[in-house]
């Protein structure tokens, strides 16, 4: 009876129609060993050791449910509902003394992740980079969701927040995309700092100690007297509250749509965050606590914008006669600031193998609305920047910039020259020379790859660099610097690589760093 | 031998007129179209001129449904009017078309076998069915002026976007090029690697490009997720290693100028506050850590003498802070400028704003929309906020 009941199962379900989902996957095991060094002007610098373990998986699920199978077989466009599934995800830790050792602090033996929090991004860290599921194809191939941890890169700098986008297409040419949800921050779930805005930190953190008559109040660190556990993977002392709250982000987007030659978009994004209040026992401190900021007169916002940003882009693409000329401007409005914070513009022209890129640049740094840098970054840069490509039986890049600042200048030029110098060689030199604000330097490299048999790639690079920093005529130096790399493709898509690099320059004796890949979806390079 | 491997050309054709022909470019991929191998003499020009229709010979041309579909005519598709006899390999019919087996296969010996045709289709999604419409010449251009077709009376990216062109129909690269799976475009085969090629999408990888394509991602429609994974995009952009040629060498002593500079922007990949600091920080270049730096005694000074200064000199740590406090936060927290910077009591009360700050746009747009920074200096109620007013 029991044997029926199993078979009549098995039957059940080997009867259920097959779901085929497509995979595919790429992994990446890294490991990196390098000491780096810890600096003492009195005395030997400490090397600090750094083994670092990373383990990466990009996933794509495709076609969930074989909703686009019939057309695929049929190799017709695909239309109507198609769902997949993508993430990447990064496992990193370093189990070397530079994250995991300790150190005197004071008199105090510590570690040195509680004494510095921001190293807690190389201990244990399980990062989502991506992950979201993926409905396109709806309402006849008009609407595109996805949901979960999604990316957005404005070209200034890529954002993450798990939410959801929605990319609809408006009558032609255009195109609407609105999205929403948090901001991924460190304190995210599986989250990352890479995402986090700049300019706030980690340590350190304060709150408003309130005096005893309105206004008198200090900012002191936060109270220590909360229970202290040790936790391995974090600081076990800072406590940065405005740093962990949530912060909600909407966008949304008009773009043209299917053109070919030209386009343009508009843009608004912006997120915020609760104003953090009471924290810890409201009566600890000697008078009344009313939050972590000052808050006697009803000063402190319930929320706080950490960034707004409305922006633009536009570019065409004009071939004519043989001639392209590709225009292009992006401009970003920070309404936080009321200042145009990122801008550029250019013009591609290009005939026959060559190309020339004559642009301007604008630049003023901003940070996340909690940090006081702010108020400090008030003097934009602009630049001016020239580029050349030729691509004929050698390749070569020239650039040239020049940058004004109120009462200084930088500018430099680089230029390389590549080309294949014999069968399965390949050889190329460049050259640096740039000055002015920031420092001066000067140098040069070479390198040279060789593939002596289909599944084996090998190159090395030389580099000597001559630096002297503006600030401090001291410390001029010269670097030197040899990187050997091979690449063997043990089977197909399966592939390790080895990276050793040695430096020698007139500050540091030789230091050595080894970095070893084990790649799982390994694709040479065309 | 096949003499059905006479009559070889690659596609349809039509005589009907009408649309203009495609414009004739060098454009075509040798991955897409890899090189032929065509040993024979044919001239489409002198059929046409007789009136034979391209179905004549190609009657699968109007029903195939995939490029792989073989639509060259058969030794039968030419008998119909070629007296062809294997076992007459020199034979004439007076007023008939050739029947000689050396009049399509030049140099043909009997000794020898036939040279063999080399023809691979192309890797890509094509319905003729779907295009039986569509005059012939629209994508093969006029074959009445061409003898043997070659790839190049093959439609190219250019001459299918002629008609695919802007509008509202969708058009993904998926369309026509085959894709692996995952739902990535297939971009190597035997012939070579498939690579975008300045076809008018603007994505063509040129030169420098895994160093620049800002702009090329930047464009609406990037077609970049059609081959490549977001995984390779964050790999090196939030990575824990980078390409070999991107610093250079031994960058840890040079990337200071950098920094200071602002240029390549460090902020794309990386964040001040927390990889710089940590880095810093631990290396003893920071304030927090054990460090030897000192800045009482100027040998032994990270910064240079006069650098911050609560009694003039050049307090050059201003101009570099106002240029660009990302390199300061590589190393400095924000709570360590409140130390000078700051209105609360026992600060040197330093003021970091400009003349007519309270009053100016951005003080108001700050203060509007984050005021909990701003309270990190200004206390007081008559300090608070630009035009701010007690509740």
């Amino acid at each position: 009876m029991r044997r029926a009941c199993i078979a009549a199962v098995v039957l059940a379900v080997s009867a259920t129609s097959a779901e085929a989902y497509e995979f595919w996957l790429r992994a990446q095991t890294i490991g990196q060993a390098y000491q780096l060094r810890s600096y003492r002007l009195v005395g030997p610098d400490l090397f600090l050791g750094r083994r670092r373990y990373t383990q990466t998986l990009a996933l794509r699920i495709w076609d969930v449910g074989d909703l686009a199978a019939a057309r695929r077989r049929a190799r017709l466009p695909e239309r109507g509902l198609r769902i997949s599934w993508q993430s990447y995800l990064r496992v990193d830790h370093d189990f070397g003394d530079y994250t995991s050792g300790r150190l005197l602090f004071g008199s105090v033996r510590r570690d040195a992740l509680d004494v510095f929090p921001e190293l807690a991004e190389t201990t244990a860290a399980l990062d989502l980079m991506y992950g979201y599921v993926e409905l396109a194809g709806i309402a006849d191939d008009r609407l595109t969701l996805r949901l979960g941890r999604t990316l957005r890169d404005d070209g200034w700098g890529t954002t993450a927040i798990d939410g959801g986008t929605l990319r609809g297409e408006l009558p032609p040419p255009l195109a609407i995309t609105v999205s929403g949800g948090l901001r991924v921050r460190a304190s995210s779930p599986v989250g990352i700092s890479a995402y986090e805005l700049d300019g706030t930190s980690g340590a350190a953190c304060r709150e408003y100690v309130e005096g005893a008559t309105p206004g008198t109040g200090t900012w002191q660190l936060i109270d220590r007297d909360r229970q202290i556990k040790n936790n391995r993977f974090r600081s076990d002392f800072e406590y940065c509250p405005q740093r962990d709250v949530r912060q909600p982000t909407v966008g949304i987007a008009v773009a043209t749509s299917r053109l070919r030659h030209a386009g343009a978009e508009l843009g608004y994004r912006r997120t915020w965050s609760r104003t953090v209040g009471l924290i810890g026992t409201p009566d600890r401190l000697q008078f009344t606590d009313r939050g972590l900021y000052p808050d006697e007169f009803g000063q402190a916002p319930a929320t706080g914008v950490d960034e707004e940003y409305a922006y633009a882009r536009a570019y065409a693409d004009i071939r004519r006669a043989g001639t392209t000329i590709a225009p292009y401007a992006n401009a970003r409005l920070s309404l936080l600031h009321a200042a145009l914070d990122r801008a550029d513009a250019g013009v591609r022209l290009a005939r026959g193998p060559h190309e020339l890129e004559p642009s301007v640049e604008h630049f003023l740094p901003t940070f996340d609305g909690d940090s006081i840098f702010n108020a400090f970054s008030i003097e934009p840069t602009t630049d001016l920047r020239v580029g050349y490509r030729y691509s004929g039986a050698v390749t070569a890049i020239a650039n040239a910039w020049l940058r004004r600042y109120t009462d200084a200048w930088a500018g430099g030029v680089d230029a390389g020259v590549e080309r294949e110098l014999a069968r399965a060689w390949r050889g190329r030199v460049d050259a640096l020379w740039d000055d002015g604000y920031g420092g001066r330097r000067i140098g040069g490299s070479g390198e040279a790859s060789w593939r002596p048999q289909p599944a084996l790639w090998l190159r090395g690079r030389a580099i000597v660099l001559g630096v002297a920093p503006d600030q401090d005529i001291r410390r001029r130096y010269i670097t030197s610097s040899t990187v050997a790399s091979a690449t063997w493709r043990v089977a197909d898509a399966v592939a390790l690589h080895g990276i050793v690099e040695a430096d020698l320059d007139e500050v540091h004796a030789l230091q050595t760093r080894a970095i070893a890949v084990l790649d799982l979806a390994f694709a040479p390079e065309p | 031998m096949k003499r059905a491997l006479v009559l070889v050309v690659v596609a349809g054709c039509s005589v009907a007129l009408g649309d203009a022909p495609p414009p004739v470019t060098d454009d075509w991929s040798p991955v897409i179209y890899p090189a032929q191998r065509l040993p024979l003499v044919f001239s489409h020009a002198r059929h046409l001129a007789r009136g034979t229709q391209c179905a004549a010979c190609h009657p699968a041309a109007t029903t195939s449904q995939s490029a792989v579909d073989n639509l060259l005519p058969t030794e039968a598709a030419c008998r119909v009017c070629h007296p062809i006899e294997r076992g007459e390999p020199e034979r004439v019919v007076p007023n008939a078309p050739p029947a000689q087996c050396r009049a399509c296969h030049a140099g043909w010996s009997p000794a020898a076998p036939v040279e063999r045709l080399y023809l691979v289709p192309p890797p890509l999604k094509l319905s003729h069915a779907a295009h039986a419409q569509v005059p012939c010449t629209r994508c093969h251009g006029d074959l009445a002026r061409v003898d043997l077709a070659t790839r190049k009376q093959l439609p190219t990216m250019a001459s299918c976007l002629s008609c695919h062109r802007d509008g509202d129909k969708p058009r993904r690269c998926g369309d026509c090029h085959l894709a692996k799976l995952g739902g990535l475009l297939e971009t190597r085969f035997a012939h070579g690697t498939l690579v975008p090629h300045a076809s008018g999408l603007g994505d063509a990888h040129r030169i420098g490009f895994a160093r620049d394509h800002r702009q090329e991602a930047l464009q609406q429609d990037a077609t970049c997720e059609a081959c490549h994974d977001r995984s390779e995009c964050v790999a090196c952009h939030q990575g824990v290693t980078k390409p070999v040629d991107f610093h250079p060498g031994n960058y840890v002593l040079a990337h200071a100028v950098d920094a200071r500079r602002g240029k390549p922007d460090c902020s794309a990949c990386h964040r001040a506050a927390s990889f710089c600091v940590g880095c810093h920080e631990r290396s003893g270049v920071g304030r927090r850590g054990i460090t030897d730096y000192n800045t009482v005694d100027p040998e032994r000074a990270f910064h240079p003498p006069g650098w911050a200064s609560a009694s003039g000199g050049r307090n050059l740590h201003a101009r570099d802070a106002r240029r660009n406090i990302a390199s300061c936060a590589s190393c400095h927290r924000d709570d360590e400028c409140l130390d000078c910077h700051s209105a609360q009591p026992g600060s040197i009360r330093a003021t970091v704003h400009p003349p007519n700050w309270r009053g100016s746009a951005r003080c108001r747009a700050l203060d509007r929309g984050n005021r909990r920074m701003c309270l990190r200096c200004h206390v007081t109620q008559d300090e608070v906020g630009c035009d701010w007013t007690a509740p």
